[in-house]
């Protein structure tokens, strides 16, 4: 994903707003990280370049 | 949900397109829905499009490189994978991005997208309802899905699908409509000839029933006997 994804995407519960926090960058590409919400702390993992916006009670049932 | 886990086998999804959409009658039906597709959202050009359960970007792909910024939502990593490799190899990945969701609980505000459309998807879902309402909600405009129909040549073979899809009459796509506040602006009523079958014939053969379907098509015969249905909608 690319930062300015960050002007578009929310909590999938909430809707509140995320906050980006980096770990592996490739130019312009954001490959891992995460994206914690602002209002109820929930974290969604960046994995090889895409978010995981899945809702936490989906990720079980939907493994990668 | 229907399907899930199965569009989630990385064995599945590596032979996807190679399996449905390269060859014979499935090329075919991949340049027909494209079509469909295209023509019932442009212009495209510089329009936010959003695409529920895209997979490996087909359609995604195909309306960026058509100038759509675009953003593509499943639910599986290993056919989004996919969609991001075609998305570089494309050239259009600088606007174009891939996600995992939730389709009923989408993470983005009220009103973001110009256009939300979703193909081969309701016939997967229990509750319909929930989920066009949810594309409603993150739409300013326009919301495009597509439903395989309960009365048609398709009931002869839906047996034979991997997972039982659902079927939709006239009346309750009207009332999914109505129940997400949505108006219908157009409709269009494809294929008397099931996907499942013009895969399986060979590009010659299958283009001579397409040619066949045509005629058909143009009948209202041919809408009564229509396997799926384009539906466009607006927000209210």
């Amino acid at each position: 994903m690319k930062e300015n994804l960050m002007d578009i995407i929310c909590c999938p519960l909430d809707k509140h707003d995320l906050e980006l926090d980096v770990t592996e960058r490739d130019d312009e590409e954001i490959l891992a990280g995460t994206l914690t919400c602002t209002e109820c702390g929930e974290t969604y993992p960046i994995e090889d370049g895409i978010p995981n916006l899945l809702p936490p009670d989906m990720r079980d049932e939907a493994p990668a | 949900m229907k399907g899930q886990e199965w569009y989630q086998q990385e064995t599945v999804v590596e032979s996807y397109e190679d399996k449905r959409f390269s060859r014979g009658g499935g090329r075919l039906t991949d340049r027909l829905e494209k079509a469909a597709v295209f023509e019932s959202l442009a212009p495209v050009e510089d329009k936010k499009i959003l695409e529920i359960a895209c997979g490996t970007g087909r359609f995604s792909v195909m309306l960026a490189e058509r100038g759509a910024d675009m953003v593509g939502l499943d639910i599986s990593a290993p056919m989004l994978g996919e969609g991001r490799d075609k998305a570089r190899r494309t050239g259009v990945d600088d606007h174009m991005e891939f996600m995992r969701g939730d389709a009923a609980r989408l993470p983005f505000p009220d009103d973001h997208f110009d256009s939300v459309f979703a193909i081969r998807f309701f016939h997967l879902v229990d509750e319909p309802e929930a989920y066009l309402r949810e594309m409603a909600r993150v739409s300013k405009g326009q919301v495009v899905f597509e439903t395989y129909n309960r009365f048609s040549g398709r009931s002869l073979y839906n047996w034979a699908l991997p997972m039982g899809s659902r079927l939709y009459s006239r009346s309750e796509v009207d009332s999914m409509i109505e129940a997400a506040d949505l108006r219908l602006t157009g409709e269009t009523h494809e294929f008397v000839v099931p996907f499942g079958l013009y895969r399986k014939l060979p590009g010659s053969v299958a283009r001579a029933f397409r040619t066949v379907e045509e005629t058909i098509d143009r009948t209202s015969l041919g809408d009564r006997l229509a396997s799926i249905s384009y539906w466009n909608a607006t927000v209210e």
